[in-house]
C-alpha cells in the first residue's frame, strides 16, 4: 500500500543509501595513498519489494546492498608466488653485489698482492744478500698475506651481515605471523556475524603479503575465512587459522655457526631448523647469497690460500737464509684449508729478520746464492692441486662470483619488472582513483538532491492535501 | 587500464628510480673511464684482467730485474776495461824492459809500476755495486781477492730470468777470468811474476813474460766482451719484454676502460632520459579533476 507517507519515507530510505555511497567515496578518497588499501563499492539496488498498487508494483526508492572490495581474483592469486620471488632474487643480488673485495681492481686487490709479490721477489734474485731488498721481499709477502685476509675479511663479514639481518628477520616475523593469527580470527568472527569487513581484510591482505615477501610461503585459504601461510618444501606452517608459529634464530654448527632460522609450531616447544629449500622471498634470498655464492667465493679464497702458501713454503723449505738455516717456512698458513685465507701470515721469523728469506739452494753458497729465488718465481705458474695456478684460480674465482652476481642481477629485474607489473593490475583493480571518486561524490550529492526534491515536492503534496476544507 | 592515484605515484617513483639509476651508472663510467669496476660488470672480461694484470706486473719485474743485471755487467765489464788498460801497460813496460839498452834501476823502477798495476787490478777486481762485490760469485759479502791477489770468492754464476722461467747468466767469473780456472792464466801471478822478473833484473824472464801477459790481456779482454755480449742479450729481452707488458696493457685497457665517445653518448642520452622522467612525472602530478571542480 503506498501512500505519501510511505513516499516520504522510502525518500528517508534513500537519502540514507546516497549518504552511504559519499561515505565510502570520501573513505576512498581518505586512504587513496593508504599502503594496501583496497577500494571499497557501496552497491545499491532499487528497494524489493516493490508495493503493490492499482494492480501494478510500485517501487520503493534505493538503498544500500553492501559495500565491496574491489579485487581480482586472478592478480591475487599469482601475486604471493610473483611477491617471494621478487623478493629473493631481489635479496640475493643485493647481498652479492655488496662485495667490492672480490673487484677486479689494480694494486689493492688480491691479484695486486700477489703481483707485487713475484715483482719483488724477481728483484731480490739480482741481489739476494742485500738486506734492503730482503726487507722489500718480506713487505711485499706481508701485502700478499694481507689481500688474502681482506679478501676474506670482505666475504665474511658479508656473510655476518647476513647473519644480523637474519636474526634481525626473525622476530619480526614472529610479530606478523601473530598479528596475522589474529586477524585471521577476527575476520572470522565478522564474516560470521554476516557482516564484510574490509578493511579487516586490507589489513590482513597487508601482513599476508608482508610474510610472503619475507618468506616465500603459499598461501591457503579456507572455506570460513581463515588464509593459512605454509612453509615450502614440508617446512610447516607459519599461520594456521588463529595459530601462528614462533620463528627463532641460533646458530648452526654444521654451518661455522652462521645463523640457522628456527620454526617452533603453535602450542609446541620443540624448535625445528628451517633449510635453504624451505624458505624462500627476502630471507631465503639472503640464505642463498650466504650459503651460495658468498660460501663458494670464501671456499675458494680458502682453498687457493691454502695450496698457493703451502706450495711456496715446499720450495722455500728446501733452501737456506743468510744464517745458515734451512727447512723455514716463509708463510704460516692453517693446517686445513677452511679458513686459510683470513689467517694467513709470514711466519714471524722472517718477519723478524730477513735474513731468513731463503734465497740460496744450498748452507755452502751463502750469501750471494739466489738459486732458490728462481724456484719460488716459478710457483706462479706452478698447477697447484686444484689443477690451475695461483693466478688462474683467483681469475677463476672472481669471474664465478661475478657470473652469479651478474645473472641475479638480471634475474632481479625481471623478477621485479613482473611484480611491478602485477602490482600495478592490482592497483588497477583495488587502487583508488581520486578523479573517478569526485565523480562518485558528485553523483551520489545529486542524486541526494534529487531526492531531497522528492521529499519537498511530497511534502507540498501533503500541505496541499492537508489545507483542504 | 584503470589508473588510480597510487598507480600515478608508484610509477613516477620506479620510472624516476630507474632513470636515476641509468643516469648514475652512465656518470660512473664517463668519470671513471671504466666500463668494468665490479665482477658481475663483465664477469668474463673480470677474470682476463686479473691475469692481464698479473701478465703486465710480470713483465714489468722481469724488466726491472735485467735492468739491474744489465747495470751490473756494464759495471763488470768496465772493470775489466781498465784492467785490460793495466796489462797493457805492462806489456808495454815488458817490451820496453827487455830491451838490453835498460839498466837493473830501470828494470826496479818498472818493477815498482808494475806493483802498482797489481794492486790497481786487485782494487778493480773488488768493485762493488751496492754492497755487493761483483767478481765474488756467491761469496759477494767480502772482497774477493785479498791483499796478495789470491781469490777469495767461489764458483757461483749469478742469473737473470729473462722470460717466465727462462734464466741467462749474468755475472763474470773471476776464477775463470782472472784465475783461470778450465785452462787460461792467472792474470794477477803473470804481474806477480814479471815483477819479480824486474825486481832481480832477469831479461829473459822478462821477455818470457810476454806470452803470459798477451794470454792475460785476452782471457780478460774476452771476458769483458762476454759481458757486452751478456748485456746485448737482456737489451733484447727488455724490448721483448715491454712488447709484452704493452700487449698486456692493451688487452687490459680494452677489456676494462670505456670508450669515451660511447660512454659520453650513454651519459647525454641518461640525462635527457632522467630530465624527461621528470617532467613527465610532474605532468602527471598536476593533472587532476580536484583543480577543475
Amino acid at each position: 500500500m503506498s501512500n505519501l507517507f510511505a513516499v516520504l519515507s522510502n525518500a528517508a530510505s534513500s537519502m540514507q543509501a546516497h549518504q552511504s555511497r559519499t561515505a565510502t567515496a570520501s573513505h576512498n578518497i581518505s586512504n587513496a595513498d593508504t599502503p594496501g588499501y583496497s577500494r571499497q563499492m557501496a552497491n545499491l539496488e532499487a528497494t524489493s519489494p516493490a508495493d503493490w498498487l492499482g494492480g501494478s508494483f510500485v517501487g520503493r526508492g534505493v538503498s544500500l546492498l553492501d559495500t565491496t572490495r574491489a579485487r581480482d581474483g586472478f592478480v591475487e592469486a599469482q601475486m604471493p608466488r610473483v611477491l617471494g620471488d621478487a623478493a629473493k632474487s631481489s635479496a640475493t643480488s643485493m647481498a652479492l653485489q655488496g662485495l667490492s673485495s672480490l673487484d677486479p681492481d689494480g694494486g689493492a686487490g688480491l691479484s695486486g698482492g700477489l703481483g707485487t709479490f713475484y715483482s719483488a721477489l724477481s728483484q731480490l734474485t739480482q741481489n739476494p744478500s742485500d738486506l734492503g731488498s730482503r726487507q722489500a721481499f718480506v713487505a711485499a709477502a706481508l701485502g700478499a698475506a694481507l689481500a688474502f685476509n681482506r679478501a676474506h675479511d670482505g666475504v665474511v663479514s658479508a656473510r655476518s651481515g647476513i647473519d644480523a639481518q637474519l636474526a634481525a628477520h626473525a622476530g619480526h616475523l614472529t610479530d606478523l605471523t601473530h598479528s596475522m593469527a589474529e586477524l585471521n580470527r577476527q575476520v572470522r568472527v565478522e564474516l560470521a556475524s554476516g557482516g564484510q569487513p574490509n578493511d579487516l581484510l586490507d589489513a590482513r591482505q597487508k601482513v599476508q603479503d608482508e610474510l610472503v615477501t619475507l618468506t616465500g610461503a603459499a598461501v591457503v585459504p579456507d572455506a570460513s575465512g581463515n588464509v593459512s601461510l605454509m612453509l615450502t618444501n614440508g617446512g610447516g606452517a607459519l599461520v594456521s587459522g588463529d595459530q601462528a608459529a614462533t620463528i627463532g634464530s641460533l646458530p648452526d654448527a654444521t654451518n661455522s655457526g652462521h645463523v640457522q632460522l628456527t620454526l617452533t609450531p603453535p602450542g609446541s616447544s620443540a624448535a625445528r631448523g628451517l633449510t635453504l629449500t624451505q624458505l624462500g622471498g627476502t630471507v631465503g634470498g639472503q640464505l642463498a647469497a650466504r650459503d651460495g655464492a658468498l660460501a663458494t667465493a670464501e671456499s675458494a679464497l680458502d682453498t687457493t690460500a691454502f695450496e698457493w702458501a703451502n706450495a711456496v713454503n715446499a720450495v722455500h723449505r728446501a733452501g737456506f737464509g743468510l744464517d745458515g738455516v734451512g727447512a723455514r717456512d716463509l708463510f704460516s698458513v692453517n693446517a686445513l684449508a677452511p679458513g686459510a685465507a683470513g689467517t694467513l701470515a709470514v711466519n714471524a721469523a722472517v718477519v723478524a729478520d730477513p735474513r731468513a728469506v731463503a734465497a740460496s739452494a744450498s748452507s755452502a753458497t751463502l750469501p750471494g746464492d739466489g738459486t732458490n729465488l728462481f724456484s719460488l718465481l716459478q710457483t706462479q705458474s706452478l698447477a697447484l692441486p686444484g689443477g690451475t695456478n695461483v693466478f688462474d684460480a683467483i681469475a677463476a674465482a672472481i669471474a664465478s662470483y661475478g657470473a652469479t652476481t651478474g645473472s641475479m642481477r638480471v634475474a632481479s629485474e625481471r623478477d621485479g619488472a613482473v611484480k611491478d607489473q602485477l602490482d600495478a593490475l592490482r592497483q588497477s583493480t583495488s587502487g583508488v582513483s581520486v578523479d573517478e571518486e569526485l565523480v562518485s561524490l558528485i553523483q551520489s550529492q545529486r542524486a541526494y538532491e534529487a531526492v531531497m526534491k522528492v521529499v519537498k515536492t511530497t511534502d507540498d503534496m501533503l500541505s496541499a492535501l492537508l489545507a483542504m476544507r | 587500464m584503470r589508473v588510480t592515484n597510487q598507480m600515478i605515484f608508484n610509477n613516477a617513483s620506479r620510472a624516476a628510480t630507474a632513470a636515476r639509476e641509468r643516469f648514475q651508472n652512465a656518470t660512473d663510467v664517463a668519470s671513471t673511464g671504466q666500463r668494468v669496476v665490479h665482477a658481475e660488470d663483465d664477469p668474463a672480461a673480470a677474470g682476463l684482467i686479473v691475469l692481464e694484470r698479473a701478465q703486465a706486473t710480470r713483465a714489468d719485474a722481469l724488466g726491472k730485474a735485467m735492468g739491474a743485471a744489465i747495470d751490473e755487467l756494464e759495471a763488470a765489464g768496465s772493470a775489466l776495461g781498465s784492467v785490460g788498460d793495466a796489462l797493457v801497460r805492462a806489456k808495454e813496460l815488458a817490451v820496453q824492459m827487455a830491451n838490453a839498452t835498460y839498466s837493473a834501476t830501470d828494470r826496479l823502477n818498472a818493477a815498482k809500476e808494475v806493483d802498482g798495476l797489481v794492486n790497481t787490478v786487485i782494487g778493480l777486481l773488488n768493485t762493488q755495486v751496492g754492497a755487493r762485490y761483483l767478481f765474488g760469485g756467491f761469496k759477494d759479502g767480502s772482497p774477493p781477492f785479498d791483499s796478495t791477489g789470491t781469490y777469495q770468492g767461489d764458483d757461483g754464476v749469478k742469473k737473470v730470468e729473462v722470460a717466465p722461467g727462462m734464466t741467462i747468466d749474468a755475472s763474470v767469473r773471476a776464477d775463470v777470468a782472472i784465475n783461470g780456472v778450465g785452462g787460461g792464466v792467472d792474470v794477477l801471478a803473470t804481474l806477480n811474476a814479471f815483477s819479480a822478473a824486474l825486481k832481480v833484473n832477469n831479461v829473459a824472464g822478462v821477455q818470457g813474460s810476454f806470452v803470459g801477459l798477451d794470454a792475460s790481456l785476452s782471457q780478460v779482454t774476452l771476458a769483458r766482451s762476454g759481458t757486452g755480449v751478456q748485456a746485448s742479450v737482456l737489451d733484447v729481452a727488455i724490448a721483448a719484454t715491454k712488447v709484452r707488458r704493452d700487449d698486456s696493457l692493451k688487452s687490459l685497457s680494452t677489456l676494462q676502460d670505456a670508450d669515451a665517445v660511447d660512454a659520453m653518448t650513454r651519459l647525454a642520452q641518461a640525462q635527457q632520459a632522467l630530465e624527461a622522467t621528470l617532467t613527465a612525472a610532474a605532468k602527471s602530478f598536476q593533472i587532476s579533476l580536484l583543480d577543475k571542480l
